[in-house]
C-alpha cells in the first residue's frame, strides 16, 4: 500500500499572510483617506457655497435697510403724508395732557420722569407744515 | 520559423514595448513627484496657490436715535466689464452695447471707443451698478460681459445733514465731513484667504492655507437727530428762499452737555452725487466761516461788565440820541435814544450804550473774557474744517477798538463760537465743548469711543448768568428787537444780530449778516440755537428775518424734545427740580 502524501491536497496561499494583512490594512486606510478627503471636499464645497450666501444675505440686508431708512426718513413721512392728503400739525398747549406716576395704584405705568429729563424723552415723527 | 513561434515573439514584443512604456511613466511620476527641481515645484504651486483680500463693509453713521436713523452705509453694487479683444474677434461689438444700453446708463461713444480696442482685454461699460440692474444684465448673458462686485456708499436721505456727514471717494476712501474724520474707525480692516485651486479654478477650501478674518468698521453715532435736523433744514429752505439770501446756516445746541442736535447750511449738496457739488455747496458755514458777530456779540460785553460789577442792569448811559462821537469816529444807533439803563441797552440793541460799557470795563478786561468764552480760538468740535475767529491780541488794539468789538466789529467768530457764548449763558455760565459723536460701536456691539460733556471754561458766575438770562429774555419781549423769535407758552431769550459785511476792506452798506442767537426755556434753558443768514434781501435784519426762523424752528424743536412750557412743571407732583418759571424774578 502506498504511503499516504500528506502534502497533496493543501492549496498552498501564494502570498505570506503578513503582507496580505499589511495589503489589507493599507487597502483599508486607504479606503477611510480616500472617504474623509471625499467628505472634506464636500464640506468645502459646503463652506464655500455658505460663504456665497452669507454674503448675498448681508447685500440684501444692508439693501433693504438702505430702503428702510429712506423709507421712514422724515422727508418720506412727509411725502406721504402728503401725498394721502393728510396735514399733520403739532399739538397746542392746551391739548396736551401730560399724566405721571405720583404713587398711587391709579397711575402706575404712567411717566415716571422728572421735568428736567424731558428734553431727553422719546421722539414722534410728525410732519411739519 | 513556426507560427506559434512567431506569435510568442509578437506578443513579447508588445509586453517589452508596454513594459518601456510603464517603466517610463514611473519614472516621469517619481521624477515629478520627488525629483522635479524646487524651481518647478514652487511654479506649479504659485500657480495653484492664491491670495484674495476679503473687503468689509464700511461701517454706518447713525443719527441719536441710533438703530432706525441710518444716515450713511454701504451698499453692494456690480461693476460690469467687458473683453474687448473677444468682443471684436467675434463682431459683437455694437450687438451688445445695443442690448445693454436699455438697462445700464453710459455713454455710447465712450464705451464703444473702449470696446473697440482689439488689443485689450479689460474696458469698464458701467460702474456702481445696482444688483437688480445687474441682475437683469446677467439674465442676458452676453459673452465677453463680466461682472465684478463692488461697493458704493450710499446716503439714503439724500441731502440731509450733508455737511456734517461728508462723503466718500471713488477708492472708498472718506474725504469730507464725518466720513474723514472717522476714516479710522468707518474704514475696518480687510481680511485675507490664501488658499488652493483645483483643475477648474475653484477653491479648494479644504486646503485653505491661511484665513485672517475681516474687520468690519465701526458704527458712529451722532448726537445729532434727524428728525430735529429735518425741521431746521424744511425751516431753513423755505427761509432762503423767502429771503432770498446768500448762504445761511443754523446749529442747534444742548445747553447741559454741549451735544450738538441739529446742524444745517446752505448752499447744500447730494453727498451720493459729491462729483456735481461745486466747492462753495461743500462749506459747513456753521463752523467753516468767520464772520463780524454784530449785535448778537452784545452779550458777552454785558456779561463781562457785569461780572465784573462794572455795571448794574439799572445803571444808566447817555446814548447820545443815537449819534457818538469817540476817537474822532462816529458811532450810531439804529434807533436813537437819549438815555438808556443797561437792561434796555441790550433789548433795544444799542450800539452807542454798549461801546461805553466796554470802555467802562477797559481793554485788558474785555480782552480776558472774550478769550474766557473761547473768541479767538477752536472750540475744538469734532468736525474737520473748523475755524477759530479773529481776536486781535489786546496790545496790539487801537484806543477805539473796544467801542467797536463791543458792537460785534473788528472780530471774527464762527457761528459756533457765537453759539458758544450764549449757551454758556444759558448754562450758568458754564462753556461746554460742543460735540457731535455720540460714540463709535464696533461691529460686535464693543463701544470703542464714548464721548461725555466737557467744561472747557467758567467766565462768567452763575448770579451773573442767570441776570445775563433774564436781560436777554427781555429782548423777544414787546419792544424788543428780537420779539419774533419767541415761542408761545415758553420764555425764549436771545439776542438779534444786524452786521454790516466786509467788502474790499470796508463794511459795506447794502450787503449784511443777519442773525439771532439764543435759547429756551428762558429760566431753565435746554436747547441753545443760532441762526444766520449771509446777504438777505429786501429785509436784512436779525430781527425780521432770522428771529422768525428761529422761532419756527423752536416751536417745534420744544415739542418734539419733550419740553413742557413753563408753569406746566409747577404742577407736577414728582417734579425734582420744582417750579421752573422764573418771570417774575426780580434783577
Amino acid at each position: 500500500m502506498a504511503k499516504k502524501n500528506r502534502k497533496k491536497g493543501q492549496a498552498k496561499f501564494p502570498v505570506p499572510i503578513p503582507i496580505v494583512a499589511l495589503v489589507a490594512v493599507l487597502a483599508g486606510l486607504s479606503l477611510v483617506y480616500v472617504c474623509l478627503q471625499s467628505r472634506t471636499e464636500t464640506l468645502g464645497r459646503e463652506i464655500k457655497l455658505l460663504e456665497a450666501s452669507r454674503d448675498r444675505l448681508r447685500d440684501q440686508l444692508v439693501r433693504e435697510q438702505c430702503e428702510w431708512a429712506r423709507l421712514q426718513s422724515p422727508s418720506s413721512l412727509d411725502q406721504a403724508l402728503k401725498s394721502h392728503g393728510l396735514v399733520m400739525t403739532w399739538p397746542g398747549r392746551d391739548q396736551i395732557v401730560r399724566i405721571r406716576y405720583d404713587g398711587s395704584p391709579d397711575t402706575r405705568g404712567m411717566d415716571t420722569r422728572p421735568v428736567s429729563r424731558m428734553a431727553r424723552a422719546d421722539r414722534i415723527v410728525m410732519n411739519v407744515n | 520559423m513556426s507560427t506559434d513561434q512567431r506569435g510568442s515573439t509578437r506578443f513579447l514584443i508588445i509586453v517589452a514595448l508596454l513594459g518601456m512604456a510603464m517603466v517610463g511613466l514611473v519614472v516621469r511620476l517619481v521624477v515629478l513627484h520627488l525629483g522635479s527641481p524646487e524651481q518647478d515645484r514652487a511654479t506649479a504651486a504659485k500657480t495653484r496657490t492664491f491670495k484674495q483680500t476679503v473687503s468689509v463693509p464700511r461701517g454706518r453713521i447713525l443719527d441719536a436715535s441710533s438703530t432706525s436713523g441710518i444716515m450713511a452705509l454701504n451698499v453692494g453694487v456690480k461693476d460690469i466689464w467687458a473683453d474687448p479683444a473677444s468682443l471684436s474677434a467675434s463682431n459683437r461689438v455694437f450687438s451688445t452695447i445695443s442690448r445693454l444700453k436699455p438697462l445700464l446708463e453710459f455713454d455710447v461713444a465712450e464705451v464703444t471707443e473702449r470696446l473697440c480696442r482689439t488689443n485689450s482685454r479689460f474696458a469698464y461699460i458701467a460702474r456702481l451698478v445696482p444688483e437688480e440692474k445687474a441682475d437683469q444684465v446677467a439674465a442676458l448673458k452676453l459673452p465677453g460681459v463680466y461682472m465684478d462686485d463692488a461697493a458704493t456708499r450710499s446716503y439714503p436721505q439724500n441731502n440731509l445733514m450733508c455737511h456734517v456727514l461728508g462723503f466718500v471717494n471713488s477708492d472708498g476712501v472718506g474725504s469730507w465731513g464725518l466720513e474723514q474724520l472717522m476714516e479710522k474707525y468707518l474704514k475696518g480692516s480687510p481680511g485675507l484667504i490664501e488658499s488652493q485651486l483645483d483643475g477648474r479654478r475653484r477653491e479648494m477650501v479644504d486646503r485653505r492655507i491661511r484665513e485672517v478674518p475681516a474687520k468690519d468698521g465701526a458704527d458712529v453715532v451722532l448726537t445729532i437727530d434727524q428728525h430735529l435736523q429735518y425741521i431746521v433744514e424744511k425751516a431753513l429752505d423755505s427761509a432762503m428762499e423767502r429771503n432770498r439770501a446768500k448762504a445761511a446756516f443754523v446749529i442747534m445746541q444742548r445747553i447741559r452737555t454741549g451735544e450738538i442736535l441739529a446742524m444745517a447750511s446752505r448752499p447744500d449738496f447730494d453727498p451720493n452725487r459729491y462729483r456735481e457739488a461745486r466747492d462753495h455747496q461743500k462749506i459747513n458755514r456753521a463752523i467753516a466761516v468767520n464772520y463780524d458777530p454784530g449785535s448778537t456779540f452784545k452779550p458777552a460785553v454785558i456779561a463781562a461788565a457785569l461780572n465784573e460789577g462794572v455795571v448794574k442792569p439799572e445803571t444808566k448811559f447817555d446814548t447820545e440820541n443815537g449819534r457818538w462821537l469817540y476817537q474822532k469816529k462816529v458811532l450810531r444807533d439804529y434807533h436813537s435814544y437819549s438815555q438808556l439803563d443797561v437792561k434796555d441797552i441790550l433789548k433795544k440793541s444799542s450800539n452807542i450804550g454798549t461801546a461805553k460799557i466796554a470802555i467802562m470795563l477797559g481793554d485788558q478786561r474785555l480782552y480776558q473774557y472774550l478769550r474766557n468764552f473761547n473768541i479767538g480760538s477752536k472750540l475744538g468740535v469734532d468736525l474737520p474744517g473748523e475755524e477759530g475767529g479773529i481776536l486781535t491780541p489786546v496790545k496790539k488794539w487801537a484806543p477805539i477798538s473796544a467801542s467797536r468789538i463791543a458792537i460785534g466789529q473788528g472780530v471774527a467768530v464762527t457761528g459756533l463760537q457765537m453759539l458758544g457764548v450764549l449757551c454758556a449763558i444759558a448754562n450758568d455760565g458754564v462753556l461746554m465743548k460742543p460735540y457731535v459723536i455720540r460714540e463709535v460701536v464696533a461691529a460686535d456691539g464693543t463701544v470703542l469711543l464714548r464721548r461725555q460733556p466737557e467744561i472747557l471754561s467758567r467766565p462768567i458766575r452763575p448770579e451773573t448768568a442767570k441776570l445775563m438770562r433774564n436781560l436777554l429774555a427781555r429782548v423777544c419781549e414787546d419792544g424788543g428787537t428780537g420779539k419774533k423769535a419767541a415761542v408761545k407758552g415758553i420764555r425764549t431769550a436771545g439776542k438779534t444780530g444786524t452786521a454790516q459785511k466786509v467788502i474790499a476792506g470796508h463794511y459795506s452798506e447794502t450787503d449784511y449778516m443777519a442773525s439771532f442767537a439764543g435759547f429756551l426755556p428762558a429760566s431753565k434753558p435746554e436747547i441753545g440755537m443760532i441762526v444766520v443768514f449771509d446777504n438777505p434781501q429786501p429785509l436784512h435784519t436779525g430781527g425780521a428775518v432770522a428771529a422768525p426762523v428761529f422761532g419756527e424752528i423752536a416751536e417745534q424743536a420744544v415739542r418734539y424734545l419733550g419740553i413742557i412750557p413753563e408753569g406746566e412743571d409747577a404742577l407736577s407732583q414728582t417734579d425734582s427740580r420744582g417750579p421752573a418759571s422764573e418771570s417774575n424774578e426780580s434783577f
